[in-house]
């Protein structure tokens, strides 16, 4: 036999090993079809029917019109409140996420030309709605603000003064579709999970039940025993990647490819070697599967959570961000991003790709090698 | 029920549970630096933001408005330009995030007191940060049109600041945050991944630890033994139990001191609260493990049942409130909605029983539905 023909043979092995497991072939499933859908549809970063409750002291004309710019889909009114002590109390049981409290005279100063100030107590116990529910109420109570400077002086028109106009244009995601993103981003959290996991349980299995000493006898080459464990598994995931990007994310999302499909394919293929390289890395670490998955867990929660999948990776700590560099996520990330929404090729993404065939290389050399020491 | 029998398996379990040295302090290092590394990294504050800028005016008034985005802490400068295809360039190179353009006779025109468009061009991959991006250049255009116009007023009619400030801004928002003053990210999110941590650890020490007897076929010493099947699950999961009721101590104490993160309630609602959820996790990690042969689909079973719910459809990234009914009836099937709203609560509000104990009622009741089930799945007479 050839050393191709015992690598094909090997990979079959492995392909049948895995058919053989029919859950964990419907959790595989449900991970590239069903788990992105829900992620995409359901899950939104913007603010949708914050519960909102007013204090209102005035009771007039312009404190309802106020009240009344507090609209779904972004709020919903849940009624007016008669007291400080039951609107605390409210905030406390999470009823509410915000109370709007209107002074006395409201109307009164306004038409005399005073300022007045109304005050919002926010629930900031979770920091990301506190920060949406701010920023939206800042917007609708300034655009009351500058309607009523409009209505009560009325030779102050805009159009004779000095102002930047923002024009603000959103690129690559023009309707700021939230479903582009997150099932893009699931579908790399999904990739990443199973090309870390699978490779290297194939891999460890083989120790734990012993069968590993077979192969090390066998005529097969340390890479012959670990290549064809990437190979089969990177077949399932690219497969389960074209299921869910032209099944699942294409058609329900409506996400359009800018790019090239088989660039967009070939880093894939890149990210899954890389990914796999550190899985099986982990395997020869580990003498059971139980340690492999706890490895597996530590290393892959940082990758999935600080790479930029679901978070704004600038806001982090400066050696978090430099530690980044070892995560072949972050640059798979721009990749993807770049080559599903912004239609960037190889001239743009070139260091990228360069850097992850390196950690890849790197990351797989290691594994081989510390297989070869192992059992050499 | 024979509790010796009970105990001997425990202490059998627990026995082998230390044996593993690499799974022991996996068990209890995992929790750890999950926690570190995650409420370290994991914010969701935009910042520094990585902008350039493309200035066709070059006069005194462009740069001092640009300078409001260079000194801000939420934009990071990247560096000038000189046409419009470098920003596109570095736009789809993801070098830079947002892009200001600054047209010619910027300053002319807003001396001579008229208005002036300003481009702004946002990388919209990310919607949140697009969103929040958006908020941010709309504050600080306001505050300089604010500069502006009160200059504009100042010399063209003669009115004091504090009168043109008047006319300009009648209705003033005063924001105060409850619970999180400064609202820090790192409070929510430390106090917040003592959940996360409690939701994934627990099921995959269970699950990792019962299938591995099925899959080494130890298991079929239980089958042939006088134990019961509630003795055997029973003692199977105290360790489990255990180990994760020392972490839920640890991790509490790390929040505090590393995080600086307050607690205002009492430990007599945390410590129950959280033995409740773990209870109820550990169970989850039963069940995974009656479903499944092997310690790979289990692993993997145990991520779509816990690591996803807990970080997508427990308020924790994503609030509740934006989800979509289908995607909010999803999250409140699994316990991690409930744990983080006692978490949240004794953490930050300061609440005990009197505040939360229904998410505590649904976390009991949760347990009760999981352990029955668990009872109910495992038979010492195996089909097949």
């Amino acid at each position: 036999m050839t050393w191709l023909q015992r690598l094909f043979t090997m990979t079959v092995k492995e392909l049948k090993q895995l058919s053989r497991d029919p859950i964990l072939l419907v959790v595989i499933a449900y991970f590239f079809t069903a788990d992105i859908y829900i992620a995409a549809s359901g899950i939104h970063m913007d603010l949708r029917q914050a519960s909102l409750a007013v204090l209102d002291h005035d009771h007039s004309e312009s404190s309802r019109e106020l009240i009344h710019r507090f609209q779904p889909p972004w709020f919903e009114l849940k009624g007016e409140l008669s007291d400080t002590h039951q609107a605390r109390r409210m905030l406390d049981a999470g009823e509410v996420l915000a109370v709007i409290d209107i002074p006395e005279h409201f109307q009164r100063d306004l038409e005399r030309g005073r300022q007045v100030s109304v005050q919002m107590q926010v629930d900031a116990s979770n920091s990301v709605l506190g920060t949406l529910v701010t920023t939206y109420a800042t917007q609708i109570a300034s655009r009351f603000s500058q309607e009523k400077a409009q209505e009560l002086h009325g030779r102050l028109k805009l159009e004779t003064l000095p102002a930047v106009l923002d024009r603000h244009r959103v690129w690559y995601n023009p309707n700021q579709n939230d479903t582009w993103f997150m099932s893009i981003s699931e579908l790399l959290t999904v990739i990443t999970m199973l090309s870390l996991m699978l490779p290297a349980a194939a891999a460890v299995r083989e120790k734990e039940r012993g069968t590993i000493e077979q192969l090390v006898v066998s005529p097969l080459t340390p890479a012959q025993i670990l290549l064809p464990k990437v190979l089969s598994m990177g077949l399932v995931v690219l497969a389960g990647t074209a299921v869910s990007l032209f099944l699942m994310i294409v058609p329900a999302f409506g996400v359009p490819i800018k790019g090239s499909i088989p660039l967009f394919f070939a880093v894939t293929a890149l990210y899954v070697f890389a990914t796999a390289g550190l899985g099986l890395f982990i395997a020869t670490l580990s003498r059971t599967l139980g340690q492999v998955v706890m490895l597996v867990i530590l290393v892959m929660m940082p990758i999935l959570l600080l790479s930029g999948a679901w978070t704004p990776p600038e806001a982090m700590p400066e050696f978090l961000r430099r530690a980044m560099v070892l995560s072949p996520l972050s640059y798979f990330i721009e990749m993807a991003y770049g080559i599903l929404l912004k239609g960037a090729g190889v001239k743009l993404l070139w260091d990228s790709i360069l850097g992850l065939a390196l950690l890849g290389s790197l990351l797989f050399g290691f594994g081989v090698w510390r297989f070869r020491r192992q059992f050499g | 029920m024979n509790l010796h029998r009970v105990a001997a398996i425990a202490y059998k379990e627990w026995r082998e549970v230390v044996r593993d040295r690499l799974f022991t302090i996996m068990a209890f290092g995992i929790p750890v630096i999950t926690l570190l590394v995650l409420g370290y990294g994991v914010s969701l504050d935009v910042e520094r933001i990585p902008f350039a800028v493309l200035d066709q005016d070059r006069s005194e008034l462009s740069r001092d408005y640009l300078h409001r985005f260079i000194d801000s802490r939420y934009f990071d400068f990247k560096g000038e330009v000189s046409d419009e295809r470098a920003l596109e360039a570095l736009l789809s190179d993801s070098r830079i995030r947002f892009a200001i353009v600054i047209p010619p006779r910027f300053g002319q025109r807003l001396r001579e007191g008229r208005p002036v468009a300003v481009q702004s061009l946002v990388d919209g991959v990310f919607t949140y940060r697009a969103q929040v991006s958006k908020g941010y250049v709309a504050a600080i255009n306001g505050d300089f049109n604010r500069r502006l116009l009160l200059d504009h007023l100042a010399r063209k009619r003669g009115l004091s600041r504090q009168r043109g400030e008047t006319m300009v801004e009648p209705v003033q928002l005063e924001v105060r945050y409850l619970y999180n003053q400064a609202i820090r990210s790192r409070w929510s999110m430390s106090s917040g991944l003592i959940m996360l941590v409690l939701m994934f650890s627990p099921p995959f020490l269970t699950a990792l630890g019962v299938v591995r007897e099925k899959e080494n076929g130890s298991i079929y010493n239980i089958y042939a033994s006088t134990v019961s099947r509630g003795e055997f699950i029973l003692g199977k999961l105290l360790p489990y139990v255990a180990i994760s009721a020392i972490n839920v101590m640890v991790l509490w104490w790390l929040v505090i001191l590393v995080f600086g993160a307050p607690f205002k309630g009492i430990l007599l609602f945390y410590l129950p609260a959280s033995l409740v959820f773990v209870v109820c996790t550990t169970g989850i990690g039963l069940l995974v493990s009656l479903l499944v042969r092997t310690q790979a689909a289990a692993a993997l079973l145990t991520i779509v049942i816990t690591f996803i719910p807990a970080m997508l459809f427990s308020g924790l990234l994503v609030p509740i409130e934006s989800m979509n009914p289908e995607a909010r009836f999803e999250a409140h099937l699994f316990p991690a909605i409930y744990y983080l709203q006692a978490v949240w609560g004794v953490f930050l509000k300061g609440l005990g029983w009197k505040g939360l104990w229904q998410p505590v009622a649904a976390l009991v009741a949760y347990a009760a539905v999981i352990w029955f089930m668990g009872l109910m799945l495992f038979h010492k007479r195996p089909g097949r």
